[in-house]
């Protein structure tokens, strides 16, 4: 039996089926510290997690039913220094090894070209394949 | 002979230092600053890193530990604290 020569990297794998941004923000923080870290990642954006790709401007979308919080996150999300979970995604992705793959059921039942989404997302894939791809991962999330 | 673009040593002798200021940015941008500068600037730079994120005292550090660069100083200021970096290897 042979052995690989050289060492698998860390693998974190994200399945990411939400769109507003106090989802999304927490998912970009994860990817970047992960892609600092030394870690390859990969997610599977799916249903609103990837309705969130779609090229355009992302429009900040608070959850509702977090009242006076929620307020407070809309308020700092308008400060000059304020996170764009794409900017966040777009800086991992130049640092390290970061893959983003589109659902290929939700494109369908959504009705998505892949040309209508962010170059982000590199290529359409079906589940069996993404669970391939991540086998090994040592971190899984569900977001 | 040396190129025009070549680094001069300063009359001191001390390594080149660059100021990367990431107060008021949110986990993990500061960190996210430093590996991308660390990136592009060559082997023997001193980096003093600024931050305002209580996540940035560990963090550093477990990234440094990480990458193998080395934490040269830690300092507490108010607000925020100092980080000073030296890139060791690339």
């Amino acid at each position: 039996m042979s052995t690989p020569s050289t060492p698998s990297p860390d693998q974190m794998a994200i399945v990411l089926t939400e769109s507003a941004t106090d989802k999304l923000l927490p998912f970009a923080t994860l990817v970047s510290g992960a892609i600092a870290m030394g870690f390859r990642v990969d997610v599977f954006a799916s249903y609103w997690g990837l309705s969130a790709f779609r090229k355009g401007p992302s429009v900040p979308e608070v959850s509702p039913g977090h009242g006076e919080l929620g307020a407070r996150l809309e308020q700092a999300l308008t400060a000059p220094k304020a996170p764009s979970w794409r900017a966040i995604l777009e800086m991992a992705k130049s640092l390290g090894d970061l893959h983003i793959y589109a659902c290929s059921q939700s494109m369908e039942i959504l009705g998505f070209q892949k040309e209508e989404l962010d170059p982000l997302v590199e290529s359409v894939t079906g589940v069996a394949t993404f669970i391939d791809t991540t086998r090994s991962a040592q971190i899984t999330y569900f977001i | 002979m040396t190129g025009p673009d070549e680094p001069r040593p300063t009359p001191t002798g001390a390594p080149p230092r660059m100021v990367v200021d990431a107060r008021g940015s949110w986990c993990p941008g500061p960190l996210m600053e430093l590996v991308r500068v660390i990136k592009e600037e060559p082997v023997g730079t001193e980096f003093e890193l600024l931050s305002s994120d209580e996540g940035s005292r560990k963090d550093i550090p477990i990234w440094l530990n990480k990458a193998g660069h080395q934490l040269v100083e830690l300092r507490p200021d108010s607000g925020f604290d100092r980080f000073i970096v030296r890139k060791t290897h690339e």
